[in-house]
């Protein structure tokens, strides 16, 4: 049953955005639209998994005094290499979503997951954990992208949802935009958390 | 002190590890990834000037183009190269067909990682394709008096993509009249 709640947590209760706020650079960045956010959360799910699966291995044998350093090593080099791989292998792929790879070392979401969890538990356990976290992040981003993707190009994954006489509201898509969406879905789960 | 040096040395040994890894991996994948670019390259230059056999030209380390002539009648088509400068975020490289008098018949934003949902959208054709028949002279952001209408919240990338095509023309053209004065 851990292995389930491991997973379920990342969505809501634990949510990396709206309640741990990790990874808010990539969030404000990429959540100008929906294929955007979709293609970055998926990305970032992927390299959760598998970067909490490595630091859970070799949790053992890390010095604790330098474990940061290693982790961000180990982080940096496994995400180096999916990046060479998707561009020789899989070239569309890496069209789609070769911009968000070198986006994702800094995403502090993994490093997070990385200190908090996967070094403190079993394989099995910070594999659910990554795909939970990835999850959310995914979800919460999409969430983000479809209020501002909506307000200020009229388009949901873009296909045009408000009569193209609708007049954009362009600060939605532009840095500010980011914040304030944030903010305020923020609020709104703050007030869903006092209501239970 | 002791301590120290041991934990040094650890970083030292995970970081050498993952080195090598990277370069093992980069080995293998370098050559595909030319190989994919190349292939690109034939195929955007194919798009941009159709029924045409393209013969390179070497200006400078920096810049080449493409010499594009009919498959038939072997008449020049017109010429393509590859425009590059610093954009926002990233290198944007852009490749561009031009008619033999210099008009631009297509561009195609063939690398650049700016940003996603902003200067990103330079790739799409909704942008791409107001580079059509324009002249050195129409190459400028519609902010600085040109006619290139900027992407909303990217006028640093509209304004790259317009001034290297506009050195590149004017690199080419000096090559292509330099090259008919001395025939004649």
């Amino acid at each position: 049953m851990k292995f389930f709640s491991e997973l379920t947590k990342g969505i809501i209760k634990e949510n990396p955005i709206f309640v741990i706020v990790l990874g808010m650079c990539p969030t404000l960045a990429v959540s100008t639209s929906v294929d955007n956010a979709l293609g970055m959360g998926l990305a970032a799910t992927f390299v959760l998994i598998c970067s909490n699966m490595m630091i859970s291995l070799i949790k053992g044998i890390v010095p604790a005094q330098i474990r940061i350093p290693i982790y961000i090593v180990v982080i940096a080099a496994f995400v180096s290499i999916i990046d060479m791989a998707m561009e020789a292998y899989l070239p569309d792929l890496h069209k789609a979503l070769g911009i968000f790879i070198p986006l994702i070392v800094v995403n502090c979401i993994i490093l997070g997951r990385a200190e908090a969890f996967a070094s403190k538990n079993n394989v099995l356990n910070s594999m659910a954990d990554g795909l939970g976290m990835g999850l959310g992040f995914t979800l919460s981003l999409t969430v983000v992208a479809t209020i501002r993707e909506i307000l200020g190009n009229g388009t949901w994954l873009k296909m045009q949802v408000l009569p193209s006489t609708y007049d954009p509201m362009l600060v939605a898509i532009l840095a500010p935009g980011a914040f304030i969406t944030l903010g305020l879905l923020m609020a709104v789960m703050n007030i869903i958390k006092e209501k239970n | 002190m002791k301590l120290y040096l041991k934990l040094g040395f650890i970083l030292l040994v995970v970081s050498v590890i993952a080195t090598g890894i990277l370069a093992y991996v980069n080995s293998i994948t370098a050559p595909q990834i030319e190989a994919l670019k190349q292939e690109e390259a034939i195929k955007s230059r194919e798009e941009l000037i159709p029924d045409s056999i393209f013969e390179e030209v070497e200006v400078s380390p920096d810049f080449s183009y493409f010499i594009a002539r009919n498959k038939d009648t072997e008449e020049i088509q017109g010429y393509t190269f590859i425009a590059s400068q610093k954009g926002y975020s990233s290198n944007v490289k852009t490749m561009a067909g031009v008619s033999p008098d210099f008009k631009l018949m297509g561009i195609k934003v063939v690398e650049q990682s700016e940003t996603p949902g902003l200067g990103a959208n330079c790739t799409a054709s909704a942008f791409t394709d107001q580079f059509q028949g324009k002249t050195m002279e129409d190459l400028m952001a519609d902010k600085d008096g040109g006619k290139i209408k900027s992407l909303s919240g990217a006028t640093i990338t509209t304004r790259t993509i317009a001034s290297s095509l506009k050195q590149a023309i004017q690199a080419l053209q000096q090559d292509v009249v330099a090259k008919q004065e001395v025939q004649q």
